[in-house]
């Protein structure tokens, strides 16, 4: 279906190549993962399959792309439609139309098909996303899975023989990517679609995929099983690390064959007594907080308590409520009924001022803070901001990563590498609670270990607060102290990690699924397991 | 629908009578109760309301203070400031007379209905239906401005975000520049990316378009044209 013949590509600003000499086939049918870290060239790779590289974004390529028989050096995308539908990363941003079906016609519309033919196609395109409820709509106001699926819909409309997908679940909480993923998982079953997908999160996808394309940092590629890529990868889901503590002599992708791997272990290994960390004063107490837009209501009635010290995060489907409890902390949103105080002090009594030196707030964008021209100028003028000596953010930031160059303009700065600067800018005023907005998304596991790691420390060192709203399960396996969940407004679990990821099986994270009933959550435990039984 | 508030709109001005024009936005607001588009554009309605309440308290406000004096029964009189002789019949201050008064809210209200059947307009029928029905030779424009318009509720919306976490950072008024900069990094790459999307699904390829669900006048619509008219009328000749 899909044929590389020696592709190579070359931006002409970058000093490195992105893909260096891609030889190889996909079949039709096929769903293939493409991986590899942050900007190595997992989105150029799928927007090469349609030509968008290097029609659309320039670029030098050698070597020839087939798609279906035809070549891309002489299609324009458009030309392509028909064959290859791409799917890319946000895709409320590719959308023209503001309704769900104007929407998924839009691109027949362009190709004038006649009106009863495309009557025809949009029914069976929201048949096969299971969208007919939601045809007229608007389409921001559907949830971040809905407006997925709109745009899988859009593609799958045209009748493509090529899905293309970048990273379609790194937005979206664990079960609304499940759904997604089934949904793929049926179009190429039962329509023998060729899917090509681009993510990160390999723990949600690896179960799904026939093949993996591997890019290294070199642009050289390999194409394979899952088992032979990811024995060579250095970028591996929690499964594959699991196996590998455990010296399984096979790695399994699935559950179940990591679980038949592992029974043996599973019977014989002891409990460990979870670590007992001892905290601080509560930070931030919330009582019985109802936050209301209008008729809706968006938190009701929550209470929580952080600790000094403590990590936690907050769970939940989009729209439950997380955000909603993070403005009211950080104090931007009214409550309307309740109280929130932080060290002992309402919220509402703190000057704009004072309340940016007690509380670190990395946003969902951490580009949304930068605006100078340097990553040197950035840190300079968080220093400035904070009343603190010359160079100690940048100080910090080389703690942290040690390989940025201060001159580096803050955009071409990869996705880890910007969140590592904006904590430290955040964290230079040493404020007392720390609250991070989805900061994983985008981030490969090297990048995620990292952040993890350096969150550990500053909890531990400086008994920060901190509080991360996030869909990403296995950081909070990983991380966290407690869990937070909140659904629809309300909160339904508050306790222990361990406790309230095992008691849903849909946050479970990996290790869990693969070990339970022991409670385990991640690697570091089974480890800490087998160490005890040896001695 | 659209051409039905014109008409309603047009009937209104002609009449120049307040208390139909009050009628008009009765009218307007049971039909958008009854009829209006669920999303963004319901809330236009509204906001043309409060936009015209906003321009009735400044004309009444201009009316009371400056003004041509017009003879009448005087309700009360302002002390009257002497501005002055280069700016000969402007008046600040004076006697307020009754139909000095209720002269100009006439006007204002005029005005105000105007602005609230357009709103409502707006309401019942979002203003991208109203581009798909235009003639095929100023379809290309058309598509160009649904695609502006439905990127606005996110800019707006980006904006808010960005201000927010600046003011988070540091707790002062963020500067516009500071806002401005991500703002304009993040619009480029959205427009590259609806660019890049819009390619991929054939735009501009073919020089013919064709519309999905292309509109057509049903009884309905032909129901209402008629009833503006005749409302239209009666207003003009009553």
């Amino acid at each position: 279906m899909i044929k590389f013949s020696g592709v190579s590509l070359l931006y002409p600003q970058a000093r490195r190549t992105v893909l260096d000499s891609l030889t190889c086939e996909i079949a039709e049918g096929e769903m293939v993962l493409v991986m590899g870290h942050t900007g190595s060239g997992k989105s150029s790779l799928l927007r090469l399959v349609n030509g968008l590289v290097p029609h659309h974004t320039g670029g030098i390529l050698a070597g020839e792309i087939i798609v279906d028989g035809l070549s891309t050096r002489t299609l324009r995308p458009g030309e392509l439609a028909g064959i290859v539908g791409i799917v890319g990363q946000n895709p409320i941003d590719g959308f023209v139309a503001d309704t769900v079906e104007e929407e998924i016609a839009f691109g027949m519309e362009s190709l004038n098909f006649a009106p009863e033919l495309m009557r025809k196609r949009v029914e069976e395109a929201l048949d096969q996303v299971g969208l007919a409820h939601l045809r007229d709509r608007t389409i921001a106001t559907l949830s971040g899975g809905e407006q997925q699926r709109v745009a899988i819909a859009s593609a799958l409309v045209m009748h493509p023989k090529v899905l293309l997908l970048d990273e379609p679940t790194s937005a979206l909480d664990p079960i609304a990517a499940e759904e997604i993923l089934a949904l793929l998982h049926r179009l190429v079953h039962d329509l023998s679609i060729t899917v090509i997908i681009a993510e990160h999160r390999l723990e949600r996808v690896i179960g799904y995929v026939d093949r993996i394309l591997l890019i290294e940092e070199d642009g050289k590629s390999h194409l394979g099983l899952p088992e032979e890529i990811l024995t060579m990868s250095n970028l591996v889901p929690p499964i594959v690390k699991l196996a590998r503590a455990l010296h399984l002599p096979d790695i399994g992708t699935s559950t179940r064959d990591v679980r038949r791997a592992t029974t043996q272990f599973r019977e014989s290994l002891p409990d460990v007594a979870a670590p007992v960390r001892a905290f601080g004063a509560p930070t931030v107490v919330a009582e019985n907080v109802t936050v209301q837009y209008q008729a809706k209501i968006a938190l009701s009635n929550a209470s929580l308590t952080l600790h000094s010290g403590e990590i936690t995060a907050l769970m939940g489907r989009n729209g439950a409520g997380k955000s909603s409890l993070i403005r009211s902390i950080v104090g931007v949103q009214k409550v309307s009924a309740g109280k929130i105080s932080v060290n002992g002090k309402s919220i509402s009594e703190y000057s704009s001022v004072e309340r940016a030196q007690l509380i670190g707030y990395v946003p969902q964008e951490p580009g949304d803070l930068l605006f100078r021209t340097s990553v040197a100028q950035e840190c300079v003028a968080a220093d400035i901001e904070s009343h603190l000596s010359p160079g100690t953010t940048l100080a910090l930031l080389h703690e942290n990563i040690s390989a940025i160059d201060p001159q580096t303009h803050p955009r071409d700065l990869s996705e880890g590498q910007r969140l590592a600067l904006v904590l430290s800018i955040v964290l230079a005023s040493q404020p007392a609670l720390l609250i991070l907005d989805e900061p994983t998304r985008g981030l490969d596991y090297e990048a995620k270990e990292r952040l993890a790691v350096y969150l550990r420390a500053i909890a531990d060192d400086s008994a920060t607060t901190v509080l991360i709203a996030t869909h990403d399960v296995e950081l909070v396996a990983e991380l966290a102290d407690r869990t937070i969940f909140l659904a629809d407004g309300d909160k339904v679990a508050d306790g222990s990690t361990i406790d309230v990821l095992l008691a849903s099986p849909a946050f479970a994270p990996q290790v869990a699924k693969v070990m339970s009933p022991r409670r385990w959550l991640t690697v570091g435990d089974v480890l800490k397991s087998q160490q005890l039984s040896s001695e | 629908m659209w051409i039905f508030f014109i008409v309603l709109a047009i009937g209104v001005v002609a009449s120049g009578n307040s208390l139909h024009a009050l009628g008009a936005i009765f009218l307007a607001a049971v039909i958008v109760q009854f009829k209006g588009e669920t999303g963004p554009w319901r809330r236009s309605f509204r906001w043309s309301l409060y936009a015209g309440l906003y321009l009735l308290a400044i004309r009444l406000f201009t009316s009371i203070v400056i003004g041509v004096p017009i003879p009448g029964t005087t309700i009360f009189t302002l002390p009257r400031l002497s501005l002055p002789s280069w700016l000969p019949g402007i008046r600040i201050g004076g006697p307020v007379t009754l139909e000095r008064v209720s002269n100009s809210l006439q006007e204002a209200v005029i005005i105000a209905a105007v602005i609230a059947l357009f709103g409502a307009a707006n309401s019942v029928t979002s203003p991208h239906k109203l581009l798909r029905t235009l003639p095929a030779h100023v379809y290309q424009i058309s598509v160009a401005l649904t695609i502006a318009t439905s990127i606005v509720p996110q800019f707006i919306s980006s904006i808010a975000r960005i201000r927010e976490a600046q003011v988070l950072r540091n707790g002062l008024r963020p500067r516009l520049s500071s806002i401005a900069v991500p703002l304009l990094e993040e619009s480029l790459t959205r427009s590259a990316h609806l660019a890049e999307s819009m390619e991929s699904r054939g735009y501009g390829l073919s020089r013919k378009r064709s519309k999905y669900r292309p509109f057509s006048f049903s009884i309905i619509d032909i129901y209402f044209l008629i009833s503006a008219a005749i409302i239209s009328s009666v207003m003009v000749l009553a």
